[in-house]
């Protein structure tokens, strides 16, 4: 709390690491409300960012929690208005449209029912459908603001329906000038959205990134594209399309297309105001002076745009043609695309825009049918808008099928901070969040940022509540790694494999084991098949495995909790990076253990990959192994973090290969992991590691109540005042901070 | 566990214990084992929990021990195994429950190979339940416990126990597994629903479905560190639970058998109490002969038994004798818990034991009435086996005022 009062105080950028389930969430919530309410010029608005749904309904209840002790404390209503933001498919509550499964196709259809040109033509013409809610919300929503409160998604239902407004576009529209807005990363970093949804976030808001570790791919992603050989054909049909509807109007309503011509000569800013329903096509992050521009005559009619978008398409079709693997930077593309076809770098920077601005003339309401085209024009303006931090990879097949030709384009960001520079730039605070951060000055090297506040906090417990321990060897004394080198060797696998069963056999209910890959997962599940390991597994515990598909893997975890519940115990076998290690919480007797087979290293012969770690080390001095060990450590943590949901929770976590004891790899993970990992721990067996953990399940068994953490763990009010409690916390403040 | 003949272990294959881990140093850098600190915290705690309030407590118990006999009870980390020492542990229990509980009964179960065995039925006789015991130990162990099947099984025994009386199981289980046949959580209602407590000793770590039993049924659940630890925990079951809800007060029938020629309490001074007779406890067993004079005779049917107490295998008479009763009777009247306090210069010994204090000893423990400092050893020995202060018994004016 401290630290994050300096960084608002100094209006600067912080970066803290705290373990889950030491109320996070409440800290920073109640920190920034109360200096909303002492400073409130200073600091207007929180934009609090997490990942998924039921994060952002966790942190709407910690919110509401908070208000009502405000307003039990305060004993007055507080007019504070926080909100939840998501997708169309998560708010809709249109009949017909809400029964939609598919977030894309709920987006089509709220858009062939509220655009513009729709509801003008409903105005001449009553067939044609409608959305109620929407017309409900334009007619009185924007006028009377929501009543403050707190609103989670459910609530914002709720007052939708009573008041028939749609509660998205009132959402929407209350971001302006609601105190605190819970939403997804994409919202702000995606600058696709962004454009239209967090534009009008005052500048001097706190932006919180919560379960921020993965925060430079999620940028990295925003801003990259892949094309395959089947989106390009879709994207033929699509121009055929444009085609027809064009000389359709040319025939029918000329002026419309004419009148669109002029206000492309009077520049784009124009054409985007006022058109906060047709956000599905907004350009990606254009410099602002190109948009002061003009669009090129080149393409301001829209049979030429058509034609140029033509080419474009077919201009890739024949790169994708190619045998080999090719790799070049952005300036080599527009190059060869100039020679080739004779486009020039200028109208390419104007592709999405333009083609936003021809579907709108064209009235197209089905929008679903068009978003590989709207991919590619994406790609058109990203690759001549930057030049650096991109790099352009065509791969004529997959690694791992050489034979199939499966040709794919790879237009891929290099450098996380272009997507999230713009928000450094534009909120005075940025909070960067999350239980595993380690090490913590990898970030702002990689997202370019100066932060002013950089600390990494333990818990505090009253016991030893998790267990780390580096099983380097079996009980044959050989060596256990999942390196390269040994990764087929039965010994190693053998080893593995003895080291799941007798924890297995120590470790009541749930324990979960996370893989390098899906390929290494299976290789050493069939091998351990043959050697007979499964049977004796399942003597003690039900087996789960994660695959790549989504609906298998989540049945796979429903059993694997109903096996935890019923007492049978179960193992659950899944692979970092997958679904398992990143959204979903073991807490409790779901996971009472988690090991870790291996350093859940990146696939290093990935171009992209490589491609990245080349421009880190040219842009960033970053060397490529710094790079991999931190990428491949953050991981590991992410996934150990998994079994530890909080101060009565606890759980073993066992790192089973012999490099996580080397210093460089084990000075990686989090504070409140090494702080457990004795030296003692580092190096054990399997039968040593067995015995400690038999040791420490029997201690953590023992009551645990709500007076034995008091004065350690929790402070009663008198606890806190007294001076030798300030005194330690003062000492504490100093320890942390680097 | 890996290896296929897992059943003999040799010693110096079975996994390092670093015992003298086991002994920490505290702040003083005094060596003080933490197990015997967690001991005595815990006993203390106990103590003054048990006597808070007046509630009223299950003195007539029906209780059923299911000992699980899976193969993980052959593991050796309790000596010389887990199997043999809670075997071991439970003879000890045995005779202590019916010692303080003279009028309940108590029956055992064992649980392996995914199914459940009765041992011995409910009944009132400790003899036959120890040699029950002592027969168990050449079980071999093997197979997965169910938990399910033995609940099932005990529940099926207590659900026509009269409703005065407390219904309960204790298990002691050393699996971290349990394969069930059906849905527990059914198991679990009917349980909560027949008002049966359900108490669980795990032997090797916290499985939550235990926890959740033991929490839906109002029983405790623990889980041993080593096997003092698990001697305190079983014989914490020998004191009488309290009610769990409200049992409708009823009356009991008892007999009160007489008959030893040396009591002459005029209850049975036919000559008839006194003729040589078979003993009914050990008229199955091939050595039995024929009885003195000495022994207790049934005041229903006049059937003679060697101890007391015992349920009459003729008319079903529950037999018990006056002291048997004033025993189970401390339990309605603990004594209050001794204050802790800090010690004060003036008291320089124990008045119980007279043991001088020492300076590193910080507290000493006085009884509310009587004002006497005792030490931490007598404060549990009063607690545990006296049951009266030797600071009130021994004043006259306050001893006067008890009996009154």
């Amino acid at each position: 709390m401290l630290e994050l009062k300096r960084a608002l105080d100094a209006k600067g950028h912080c970066l803290l690491e705290m373990p889950s389930g030491t109320g996070k969430t409440t800290t920073l919530l109640s920190l920034i409300v109360a200096y909303m309410k002492a400073h409130p010029l200073d600091l207007t608005k929180l934009v609090y960012c997490s990942r998924t749904v039921p994060e952002i309904e966790k942190v709407m209840e910690e919110l509401r929690k908070l208000m009502n002790y405000y307003e039990k404390e305060m004993g007055m209503e507080q007019n504070i208005l926080g909100l939840a933001l998501s997708s169309r498919k998560n708010l809709c509550i249109h009949p017909s449209v809400s029964k939609e499964r598919e977030g894309k196709v709920v987006d089509g259809r709220c858009y062939s029912l509220t655009a513009s040109f729709v509801r003008a033509r409903h105005a001449a013409d009553d067939a044609t459908p409608i959305c109620e809610f929407y017309e409900g919300f334009d007619a009185h929503g924007k006028e009377f603001p929501l009543p403050p409160g707190v609103y989670n998604l459910d609530d914002l239902k709720e007052y939708g329906q009573m008041k028939r407004w749609c509660p998205y576009f009132l959402a929407r529209h209350t971001i302006t000038h609601a105190n605190i807005v819970v939403y997804s990363y994409h919202y702000l970093l995606d600058p696709k959205i962004a454009e239209v949804v967090s534009k009008e976030i005052s500048k001097t808001s706190v932006v919180v990134f919560d379960e921020a570790h993965n925060i430079d791919n999620v940028c990295i992603d925003s801003m990259s594209v892949k094309i395959t050989k089947r989106l390009l054909d879709k994207c033929s049909n699509s121009i055929t399309i444009l085609e027809t509807t064009i000389s359709n109007m040319k025939e029918n309503d000329s002026k419309r297309l004419e009148k669109e011509y002029k206000r492309l000569v009077e520049g784009l800013r124009d054409a985007t105001i006022a058109r906060e329903t047709d956000m599905a096509l907004v350009n990606p992050v254009l410099p602002s002076e190109i948009l002061e521009e003009a669009v090129p005559g080149t393409i301001r009619t829209a049979e030429h745009f058509v034609a140029f978008l033509k080419r474009v398409v077919e201009y890739i079709k024949t790169r994708l043609r190619v045998q080999h693997v090719v790799q070049e930077s952005p300036a080599g593309f527009l190059r060869d695309i100039h020679t080739k076809v004779c486009i020039d770098r200028k109208p390419l920077r104007f592709t999405a825009e333009r083609l936003a601005s021809l579907i709108r003339t064209l009235e197209i309401s089905d929008l679903t049918d068009f978003s590989p085209l709207v991919t590619v024009s994406h790609f058109a303006t990203l690759v001549s808008t930057y030049t650096k931090g991109f790099t352009i990879i065509i791969e004529p097949f997959e690694d791992r099928a050489p034979t199939v030709s499966n040709p794919i384009l790879y237009f891929s960001c290099l450098d996380s901070s272009i997507a999230i520079k713009p928000v450094f730039n534009r909120f005075q605070t940025v909070v960067i969040t999350s239980g595993t951060l380690s090490p913590l000055d990898m970030y702002p090297k990689i997202l370019d940022f100066h932060p002013v506040i950089m600390t990494s906090f333990t818990m505090t417990l009253a016991r030893p509540c998790i267990l780390p321990m580096i099983v380097s060897k079996g009980n044959d004394q050989v060596a256990m790694s999942s390196r390269y080198e040994t990764r087929e060797d039965t010994a190693v696998i053998r080893n593995y494999g003895n080291l799941l069963v007798e924890v297995a056999a120590a470790v009541p209910d749930g324990i979960v084991c996370f893989f390098t890959s899906y390929l290494y997962l299976e290789t050493i599940v069939s091998s351990w098949y043959d050697q007979g390991i499964i049977d004796q597994l399942q003597r003690h515990k039900l087996l789960f495995i994660e695959t790549q598909d989504a609906a298998e893997t989540s049945l796979a975890l429903i059993n694997y909790i109903k096996a935890c519940d019923n007492g049978r115990g179960a193992v659950l076998l899944s692979v970092a990076r997958g679904k398992v290690s990143e959204g979903i919480d073991f807490d409790h007797h779901l996971g009472r253990a988690v090991l870790m087979f291996g350093i859940p290293y990146v696939y290093t012969q990935s171009r992209i990959l490589r491609a990245r770690l080349e421009y880190l080390r040219d842009q960033f001095q970053i060397r490529e192994n710094d790079f991999l060990t931190f990428d491949a450590m953050r991981h590991a943590a992410q996934c150990l973090g998994r079994c530890m949901r909080g101060k009565t929770d606890y759980g073993i976590m066992v790192l089973a290969d012999k490099r996580f004891s080397r210093a460089d790899k084990r000075s990686k993970l989090p504070k409140w992991i090494q702080e457990h990992l004795k030296d003692t721990n580092c190096n054990l067996s399997t039968e040593e590691c067995v015995q400690i953990c038999k040791r420490w399940l029997r201690q953590m068994a023992q009551p645990f109540s709500r007076e034995d953490q008091l004065g350690i763990s929790l402070l009663t009010l008198e606890q806190l005042q007294s001076e030798e409690m300030q005194k330690k916390i003062q000492q504490r403040a100093q320890g942390v901070s680097f | 566990m890996a290896d296929e003949d897992e059943t003999k272990e040799y010693r110096w294959e079975s996994g390092y214990e670093k015992t003298w881990e086991a002994i920490k140093e505290d702040d003083d850098g005094l060596l003080e084992s933490n197990v015997a600190d967690l001991v005595a915290r815990a006993k203390r705690k106990r103590a003054a929990l048990k006597a808070t309030g007046a509630i009223q407590l299950g003195m007539m118990r029906h209780l059923f021990v299911v000992v699980d006999a899976s193969a993980c009870m052959f593991l050796q980390d309790l000596k010389p195994t887990r199997f043999l020492c809670v075997l071991k542990l439970l003879e000890v229990f045995v005779h202590e429950f019916f010692d303080l509980n003279p009028i309940s009964q108590l029956g055992i179960l064992t649980t392996k190979m995914k199914r459940s065995e009765q041992i011995t039925v409910l009944a009132g006789n400790q003899k036959k339940h120890i040699e029950a015991l002592q027969q168990l130990k050449d079980l071999s162990c093997e197979g997965e416990p169910s938990l399910q099947n033995s609940l099932e099984r005990a529940m099926n025994g207590l659900k026509n126990m009269p409703a005065h009386s407390s219904r309960e199981i204790l298990v002691l289980f050393g699996s971290l597994t349990t394969c069930d046949p059906g849905d527990i959580q059914k198991t679990i209602k009917a349980l909560k629903d027949n008002n049966i407590r359900v108490s669980i000793i795990g032997l090797a770590a916290e499985v939550r479905i235990c926890r959740e039993i033991a929490k839906k049924t109002g029983g405790t659940y623990n889980v041993l560190i080593d096997d003092h630890h698990l001697k305190e925990l079983i014989l914490s079951q020998v004191q009488p639970p309290a009610v769990a809800g409200s049992l409708e007060a009823s009356l009991v029938k008892m007999g009160f058998p007489g008959g030893t020629p040396s009591v002459n309490d005029g209850t049975s001074d036919s000559s008839a109490d006194h003729a040589p007779a078979y003993c009914l406890c050990h008229i199955d067993s091939e050595t039995s002969s024929l009885m003195g004079p000495n022994g207790y005779n049934c005041p229903q049917c006049g059937s003679r038994y060697c101890e007391l107490p015992v349920e009459c295998k003729q008319c079903g008479l529950t037999l018990v004798s006056a002291p048997h009763l004033a025993r189970s009777y401390h339990h309605l009247f603990p004594i209050k818990p001794f204050m802790e306090r800090a010690q004060v210069p003036d008291t320089t010994h124990c008045f119980a034991c007279a043991k001088l204090f020492l300076e590193a000893e910080t507290n000493v423990y006085e009884c509310e009435n009587c004002h006497q400092i005792v030490c931490l050893d007598c404060d549990l020995f009063i607690r545990e086996t006296l049951h009266t202060c030797p600071g009130c018994a021994s004043d006259p004016v306050t001893a006067q005022m008890k009996t009154n």
